[in-house]
C-alpha cells in the first residue's frame, strides 16, 4: 500500500489525517517538526510527502527546497493556513506539487493525494483512451465506440483533463483551479453545469455511465464495468 | 538639571545662533573699517613724511638745523618729530634723545621713541622715516600716531554701543518667541495626548491666523477625521463579518442540535451532518474571499502587468458562463466587437469580469437577461454588465462595493456578497474606474480610461 510521510506540528490535525489515511489503507509516517521531517524524508521511502507550511524548527518550504536540491522527486503536497495566492505561488515555486489551504475537507485531501500518486505521465500520445472513449488531441475529435461526440472547445478541455486522470476523484476546487484557472469561489454552480453538459454528451441514456458524481466530493471518470 | 521652558525649543537656539552670527559679522565689519581707516591714515602720513624728508634733505647742514628747530617751534601740540644724529648716533638737534634703532633709510616705519620736549620724558608711538645725509649724519622726521589709537577707541565704543544692546535684545526676543511657541506646542501636544488616550472625536484648536501651527492643526485634524472614519468602517466591517459568518454558523449549530435530538436513523443523522458541513463550507468560503480581497488590496506589485486584449477575455467569460445562464433560463447576450487592449494583470481582470457576470446571473431570475458588452465611450473603454435582477438602490450603491455588504432583497439567495468588493479591489489596484447604476435591474461598469 502507498506510504505517506506527514510533516505536521499540530498533533490533533496530524491524528485526524493519519486516521483518515489509515482507514483508506495508507501507511502513514509522522514527523512533528521540520528537522525530524527532513530526516524522515531522506530515510523513509515515502511515495507522497505532506508538509505543513509553518513548522517549528524549519520552514516547510525550506524542507521542500532542500529535498529538491538533493534530487528527490517525491511529490509534495503543501498544507497551509496561509491562503493567499502569493503564498500558494511561493509554495509551488519552492518545489511543492500541490497546495491545500487549511481548513480543508478530508475528501479534498484524499483526492489530491490520489492525484499526486497517479500523476499523469507527460505522455506524448496524441490519442487518449478510457474504455470505449477516445480523444484525438491532434484532430480535436472525440468518439465513444463508433459514436462521434461533438464537443465544444471548453468541453474538450475538460474531458482531456478527466481522461488524463481517469479513476481519480476530481474535486470541484481542483477542476476550478486547473481547468478554468479560477482563483475565487463562484457563487453559481459553475463546475456542475459544465460537467452536466459534458456528461450529457459522453453518456447517452442507453449507455452505461462513465462520468460519475461522487457525492459531496466531486466527479470521477471510469471505464464502464 | 531641567532647562527653563524657553530654552527647550529649537526656536530659542535658532534665534541665538542668528544673533551670534550677526554679532560675528558686525565684529568683522568693524575690524575691516578700522583696518581700512588706519591704512588710509598711515599712507597719508607716509606721503607727507617722504615729501618733508625730501625738502629737509635738500637744505645745507646749517639751514637744516634751522629748519628742524623751526619745525619743532611751529608745533605747540607736540605732534611732530625731528632729529639730526651724527654718524656715531650722537644727537645733534631735534626732539629725540636717541636714533630709533632698526630704521631702514627712506622707508617710514612705526617706532616707539622718547621725546625730549613736551615736559616729562615719555614714550610715544610714532611714524618715522630716516634719511642718511651726504655728510654721514642721519636725519629723522616723524609724527606721533596717537590718532590711530583714538580711531581704535572710537570704533570700540561704537561697537559696544551698537552691538551689546542689540545682542541682549535678541536674547530677549528669542526667549519671547520661544516661550510663545512652547506654549502652543505644549497645548497641541496636550490635545493630541488627549485624543490618543481618550477621545477620537476631539480636534486640535486653530488660532485662525493661518500660520504654520494652524496648518499642522488642520492636517492633523484631517488625519484624525480619516482615522475616525476608518475606525468606524473597521467596526462596521467587523459587524458585517460577524453577521455573515454568524448566519451560516448559527444554521449549522441549529441543525446539529436538532439532528442530535431528533434523528432516529443513521441516514437522518448523515443528512444533518451533510447540511452542517455545507454551512461550514460557506463560512470558509467567506474567509477565503475576505483573504483574497485583503491580498488584492495590499498587493501593489505591478510586475504581473501586461497588455491585455479585452475582446478575447470577454469571449472567454462568455464561453465559461453561457451554459450556466442557459441552465438558469437567463439569456446571456455578449457584444465583444471592440478590440481594445488595456494594461493590467490578465488573471485579475478575468476574475473581476467573471465575478460581475457570476453575480449578475445569480441575481437575475429566470426569463431575464444579462448583457455583457464591450463598448467605447468618450474617455475610455467600458466593460458593462447589465442585468434584469432586483436592481440596487441609491443608498445601497456605495455600500455594495464595501466588504460583505449584501442588499437585503437578495439575502434570500445564498451568496457571499463579496463579489463586488473583490471587483472593486481589483479595479482600484489597476487605477481603473468602477460604476454602479441603478435602473431597471443593475448596471455595473469597469471603465478603462484612455491613455494619452
Amino acid at each position: 500500500m502507498a506510504s505517506v510521510l506527514l510533516i505536521e506540528d499540530d498533533k490533533e490535525t496530524a491524528d485526524e489525517i493519519r486516521a483518515e489515511l489509515g482507514d483508506r489503507g495508507y501507511v502513514v509516517d509522522w514527523a512533528a517538526n521540520g528537522i525530524e521531517g527532513l530526516d524522515k524524508a531522506r530515510s523513509v521511502d515515502a511515495e507522497v510527502i505532506i508538509v505543513d507550511r509553518l513548522l517549528p524548527g524549519m520552514d516547510g518550504l525550506t524542507i521542500i527546497e532542500a529535498l529538491r536540491q538533493e534530487g528527490m522527486r517525491t511529490p509534495v503536497l503543501v498544507l497551509s493556513a496561509l491562503g493567499a495566492v502569493d503564498d500558494r505561488v511561493r509554495g509551488l515555486r519552492a518545489g511543492g506539487d500541490d497546495y491545500l489551504t487549511k481548513p480543508f475537507a478530508t475528501v479534498e485531501l484524499i483526492a489530491r493525494i490520489e492525484a499526486l500518486l497517479r500523476r499523469p505521465a507527460e505522455s506524448r500520445d496524441t490519442l487518449l483512451r478510457v474504455g470505449p472513449l477516445e480523444l484525438d488531441l491532434m484532430e480535436r475529435t472525440a468518439k465513444r465506440g463508433d459514436r462521434i461526440i461533438d464537443l465544444l472547445p471548453r468541453e474538450f478541455r475538460l474531458l482531456e483533463y478527466m481522461m488524463r486522470r481517469k479513476d481519480q476523484v476530481l474535486t470541484r476546487t481542483m477542476l476550478l483551479e486547473e481547468v478554468w484557472k479560477y482563483k475565487f469561489v463562484p457563487q453559481t454552480n459553475l463546475v456542475d453545469v459544465h460537467m452536466g453538459r459534458l456528461r450529457h454528451k459522453v453518456d447517452e441514456p442507453n449507455e452505461p455511465p462513465m462520468i460519475h458524481n461522487v457525492r459531496g466530493v466531486g466527479f470521477i471518470l471510469r471505464a464502464p464495468a | 538639571m531641567r532647562r527653563p521652558d524657553f530654552a527647550r525649543t529649537p526656536t530659542f537656539y535658532s534665534v541665538l545662533a542668528v544673533a551670534c552670527a550677526l554679532a560675528l559679522c558686525t565684529l568683522v565689519l568693524f575690524g575691516l573699517v578700522y583696518k581700512q581707516t588706519t591704512t588710509y591714515v598711515i599712507s597719508k602720513y607716509d606721503a607727507l613724511l617722504a615729501e618733508e624728508l625730501q625738502i629737509f634733505a635738500s637744505n645745507t647742514p646749517d639751514q637744516l638745523l634751522q629748519e628742524i628747530n623751526d619745525r619743532l617751534l611751529k608745533d605747540p601740540q607736540h605732534i611732530k618729530i625731528a632729529g639730526l644724529f651724527g654718524a656715531d648716533g650722537s644727537r645733534i638737534a631735534g626732539n629725540l634723545d636717541l636714533l630709533p634703532p632698526g630704521l631702514a633709510p627712506d622707508v617710514p616705519t612705526n617706532a616707539v621713541v622718547i621725546r625730549l620736549d613736551g615736559g616729562e620724558r615719555k614714550a610715544q608711538n610714532v611714524r618715522v622715516a630716516a634719511h642718511a645725509l651726504p655728510n654721514g649724519r642721519n636725519l629723522v622726521i616723524g609724527r606721533q600716531i596717537d590718532e590711530i589709537t583714538e580711531i581704535a577707541k572710537v570704533v570700540m565704543r561704537a561697537l559696544a554701543l551698537g552691538l551689546l544692546p542689540a545682542f541682549i535684545l535678541t536674547i530677549f526676543i528669542a526667549m519671547f518667541l520661544s516661550k510663545r511657541i512652547f506654549v502652543r506646542v505644549t497645548e497641541l501636544n496636550r490635545k493630541i495626548q488627549h485624543v490618543v488616550t481618550s477621545d477620537l472625536h476631539e480636534r486640535l484648536p486653530t488660532s485662525g491666523r493661518g500660520d504654520t501651527f494652524d496648518q499642522i492643526a488642520v492636517s492633523v485634524n484631517q488625519m484624525l477625521g480619516d482615522i475616525e472614519s476608518l475606525v468606524r468602517e473597521i467596526a462596521a466591517v467587523g459587524d458585517n463579518i460577524a453577521h455573515d459568518l454568524r448566519t451560516p454558523l448559527t444554521r449549522v449549530r441549529v441543525r446539529l442540535e436538532r439532528g442530535r435530538a431528533h434523528a432516529t436513523t443513521l441516514e437522518e443523522l448523515r443528512t444533518v451532518v451533510d447540511q452542517a458541513l455545507g454551512g461550514l463550507d460557506q463560512s470558509l468560503a467567506i474567509i477565503t474571499a475576505l483573504l483574497r480581497i485583503a491580498e488584492i488590496e495590499h498587493n501593489r506589485r505591478l510586475d504581473g502587468f501586461s497588455q491585455v486584449p479585452l475582446g478575447p477575455l470577454v469571449r472567454e467569460i462568455e464561453d465559461l458562463y453561457e451554459p450556466i445562464a442557459e441552465d438558469k433560463g437567463v439569456a446571456l447576450r455578449v457584444n465583444s466587437a471592440d478590440e481594445t487592449t488595456v494594461h493590467g494583470d490578465r488573471d485579475l481582470l478575468f476574475e473581476a469580469v467573471a465575478n460581475l457576470v457570476d453575480n449578475a446571473i445569480k441575481f437575475t431570475p429566470a426569463g431575464g437577461h444579462v448583457d455583457l458588452t464591450l463598448l467605447r465611450r468618450e474617455g475610455g473603454t467600458v466593460v458593462q454588465v447589465r442585468d434584469t435582477g432586483p436592481g440596487i438602490s441609491e443608498i445601497e450603491r456605495e455600500s455594495v462595493t464595501k466588504r460583505f455588504y449584501r442588499s437585503d432583497k437578495s439575502r434570500r439567495t445564498e451568496g457571499l456578497g463579496l463579489g463586488l468588493s473583490l471587483v472593486a479591489a481589483i479595479v482600484k489596484l489597476h487605477g481603473f474606474q468602477f460604476a454602479i447604476t441603478a435602473g431597471p435591474g443593475c448596471t455595473v461598469e469597469i471603465i478603462f480610461p484612455q491613455v494619452h
